[in-house]
């Protein structure tokens, strides 16, 4: 006999409901499954005498104390949001610039291709041996090299994603070209520019431990290629792993959440 | 006689193809002019050009007065309440203060928006809601043209009563200026005055419609007659 449509329909919601669950349960397998992964990895690796073994790191890991992990964190943490917030700032300008100007663009659009062409490591040289190894500026400023082609790029697309038709109402009422950017061109670029910002911070993140590490100034790279230096594997490791901490700590609990609410912003 | 508040004369506009050819119309003080025709014949490409957000390639429109739009997409910012979409121009225009909020809440009431509908944002509005929004988005600025494209779409009955009654009591106590543009005779018709009707693309004046004096059923009937004869005439072509 035939189900009436209404039965038919919820047994139908049912199933999909349930093979949505089965899908979820699958990804955080593949999730759990990436782990172990890595961590069969480092114990095979470990086996070999080449690395400690994860319980020798994780003893160094709790030996570390909260006073000596914080300054590091924190100065690689000002590295790159300082670099980054550089970065943001001269994306905006010039941004806003090639929107209006074609010898902005121009000028851009090579800058982008020369920077994205340049390597975190030449920048690093080439800036802590201009600028010296005490210096605290070449890890800002090759966070700001790095991220700028990524961020600029992105920030010309967000500044042109406007919404022609809101741009046509705002003009209707009376709008001038600075109305127009305040008003409409910078908001609906919100979501773009989190979503750029937020892959740009863990860029910038992972691109300050490589200055750190050429100059003297402190931070979690620094005190990687320190560990290093002493012959100490267990602190390279534990260091590392405060450094992956640090990045998916700042990008699954702050970017994240702010990218998503900025994503409902123009809704 | 009236003055004439909006005059198109001999209009041509071409996107790659024509689409507007030779159209000739005027709108006259306090009158409401209601402008029909297949779908896609190019309405919406001739009011654009009446409030000058687009340029004919030929012909000339002259606007006696200050023109205020309202869009088929209502075209609030989404990130702004309906108070704040409302009060744009004001503060374009200079407007602050006491004086804006006065305006906003006079035009708003208008409409029939509640201090509670304007503290929404757009995504939490109705569809009734945000098209009295972008109504009185346009009033505000107390325009002598008014134009409206497709005002009615995408309402339910009840809101398409609710807006048809606010505009109605606008019309009664300022006697706008207004042309409407709509596919929906059945609510364009008890409103307008007169109507144009438009040949499918590329649209030129097919018959002017005076429906002063007519019943609702007998403009109904005339303006239907005239879109059957275009329809069949552009079909045997």
């Amino acid at each position: 006999m035939v189900a009436p449509v209404g039965e038919r329909s919820g047994t139908m919601t049912q199933g999909r409901k349930e093979a949505g669950k089965g899908r979820e349960i699958a990804f955080r397998t593949g999730r759990i499954l990436a782990g172990l992964f890595v961590l069969a990895i480092w114990i095979s690796a470990s086996a070999t005498g080449m690395l400690p073994c994860p319980a020798e790191v994780l003893a160094y890991l709790l030996s570390m104390k909260l006073e000596d992990v914080a300054p590091q964190v924190l100065k690689t943490l000002y590295n790159s949001i300082t670099g980054f917030s550089l970065s943001f700032l001269a994306s905006m300008v010039l941004g806003l610039l090639s929107h209006k100007l074609s010898l902005v663009k121009g000028f851009s659009e090579a800058l982008s291709e020369i920077f994205n062409s340049t390597s975190a490591l030449v920048w690093s040289l080439v800036l802590v041996a201009t600028l010296g190894v005490l210096s605290p500026l070449p890890p800002i400023l090759v966070v700001a090299a790095v991220t700028l082609p990524h961020v600029l790029t992105a920030t010309v697309s967000a500044l042109s994603s406007a919404d022609p038709g809101l741009l046509e109402a705002v003009r209707s009422v009376g709008a001038k070209p600075s109305d127009e950017f305040f008003e409409v061109i910078l908001p609906s670029s919100v979501p773009l520019l989190a979503s750029a910002s937020r892959v740009g911070l863990g860029t910038a993140l992972r691109i300050s431990v490589v200055a750190e590490a050429f100059g003297s100034s402190g931070g979690v790279g620094y005190m990687i290629i320190r560990s290093y230096n002493l012959a100490d594997a267990s602190g390279v490791l534990a260091w590392s792993i405060v450094l992956i901490a640090l990045v998916l700590g700042l990008d699954q609990l702050i970017l994240k959440p702010l990218e998503r609410r900025a994503k409902r912003w123009l809704e | 006689m009236a003055r004439v508040m909006l005059d198109v004369s001999s209009v041509y506009k071409s996107f790659s193809e024509p689409v507007l050819v030779d159209i000739s119309l005027n709108l006259n003080g306090g009158e409401i002019l209601g402008v029909v025709g297949p779908n896609g014949c190019g309405k919406t490409t001739l009011l654009r050009i009446m409030a000058g957000l687009e340029l004919p390639d030929r012909g000339s429109v002259r606007r006696k007065g200050k023109v205020g739009i309202v869009f088929q997409e209502d075209r609030l910012l989404p990130w702004k309440t309906l108070w704040e979409n409302v009060a744009l121009g004001l503060k374009y225009h200079g407007m602050r203060g006491e004086e804006l909020a006065k305006r906003v809440r006079e035009y708003s009431s208008m409409v029939g928006l509640t201090d509670s509908d304007l503290s929404l944002h757009p995504r939490k509005a109705s569809g009734g809601t945000r098209r009295k929004a972008a109504l009185a988005r346009a009033l505000v600025l107390e325009p002598e043209i008014l134009l409206l494209d497709e005002p009615f779409t995408g309402l339910d009955v009840k809101a398409r009563t609710s807006l048809r009654e606010a505009l109605k009591w606008i019309w009664d106590e300022y006697g706008l200026s207004t042309v409407i543009v709509s596919h929906q005779l059945e609510e364009l018709l008890p409103l307008a005055d007169r109507v144009y009707v438009l040949t499918p693309k590329p649209a030129r004046v097919a018959k002017e419609i005076d429906l002063r004096g007519m019943d609702l059923e007998r403009r109904l009937e005339r303006v239907k007659e005239a879109l059957f004869h275009i329809l069949s005439r552009s079909g045997t072509e």
